[in-house]
């Protein structure tokens, strides 16, 4: 691809990507929050691709938009709240403050970016499509797997302890609340009841 | 305008408006969406500063997707637990609010 039409995918990404996060923290509705939260997923995933990390975009894609979105889903369709069960949104004096934090983070950090040293020289390259440095084989899945388990193996080995220790936490903590169900509507509960009656 | 630069500013965006999703909004669901935002914004910057550093890399060509891999596993193992106590919590108190959560004792 050109460095022009690159330059043109970017900035639809980006301007999709900023446009979509700012409706996630925005709508009242989950249901709504979810579906803008895969498209900015999506854009980001674009930008991924357009780094030279295909492999990486397309676990973007493939974890993030399908199995996390997936999950968020199910769980709004399991708890499955009514308008009245949305609970009713911060005052003025709680969002501005929100506000003024994230933009106290966001002026931060464009300080910081402004006035490194490392940056100016990274960008002083020009622009990302033009520096000609990465091999052909960069981001593919061969050149990533053989850097992840040649260099990176223990680092690889612990996260899957992470994952698995996260599964079994998950297992545990929703299948715990169902057992001793106090207010849920469950089967047993309701068989009490009628005993006690 | 595809620059380091204008990467690290849209990551920088992408976070602020994350934390302010977690601070102004009640709803449990999209606070944690929110994180996942935050964990996103930051995947970029270290996918945009593993690409610059690409022929310069001494960990390696790719370690700035190795990184961002290893953020994807953890957001993944923190979407399950968070939804897995989002649940207990809704079927314990029949809340999503987080304003009503704030006791200590349940």
């Amino acid at each position: 691809m050109s460095p022009g039409i690159e330059q043109l995918f970017f900035g639809i990404a980006a301007v999709v990507a900023t446009v979509s996060s700012l409706l996630v923290v925005t709508r009242r509705n989950p249901i709504y929050s979810a579906m803008f939260l895969i498209v900015m997923f999506a854009a980001v995933s674009v930008i991924f691709m357009l780094l030279d990390a295909t492999f990486l975009g397309f676990m973007q894609l493939l974890v993030y938009a399908g199995a996390i979105m997936v999950l968020y889903l199910f769980v709004i369709m399991l708890i499955n709240p009514r308008d009245g069960d949305l609970p009713e949104e911060s005052g003025v004096t709680e969002k501005s403050f929100a506000a003024g934090v994230a933009l106290l983070i966001f002026s931060l950090l464009s300080f910081a970016i402004s006035h490194s040293n490392e940056v100016e020289r990274l960008s002083s390259l020009g622009p990302i499509p033009l520096i000609p440095e990465v091999s052909a084989s960069h981001g593919t899945i061969r050149a990533f797997g053989l850097e992840l388990f040649q260099k990176h193996l223990l680092v690889f080995e612990l996260t899957s302890v992470l994952v698995l220790a996260g599964i079994i936490g998950a297992v545990h903590l929703a299948s715990r609340g169902r057992k001793d169900g106090s207010t849920a509507p469950s089967a047993a509960g309701k068989g009490l009841v009628n005993t006690d009656v | 305008m595809f620059s380091l630069p204008a990467l690290l500013y849209l990551s920088a965006f992408l976070f602020s408006v994350g934390t302010y999703g977690v601070l102004a909004r009640r709803n449990i669901l999209v606070v944690l969406m929110s994180l996942e935002l935050m964990l996103n914004a930051v995947n970029i910057a270290l996918v945009s500063f593993g690409r610059v550093h690409a022929l310069t890399a001494f960990a390696g060509e790719h370690s700035g997707q190795i990184f961002t891999l290893m953020v994807l596993a953890v957001a993944a193992a923190e979407a399950a637990i968070g939804l897995s106590l989002l649940l207990v919590i809704w079927r314990r108190w029949n809340t999503i609010d987080l304003r009503q959560l704030c006791r200590l004792n349940g």
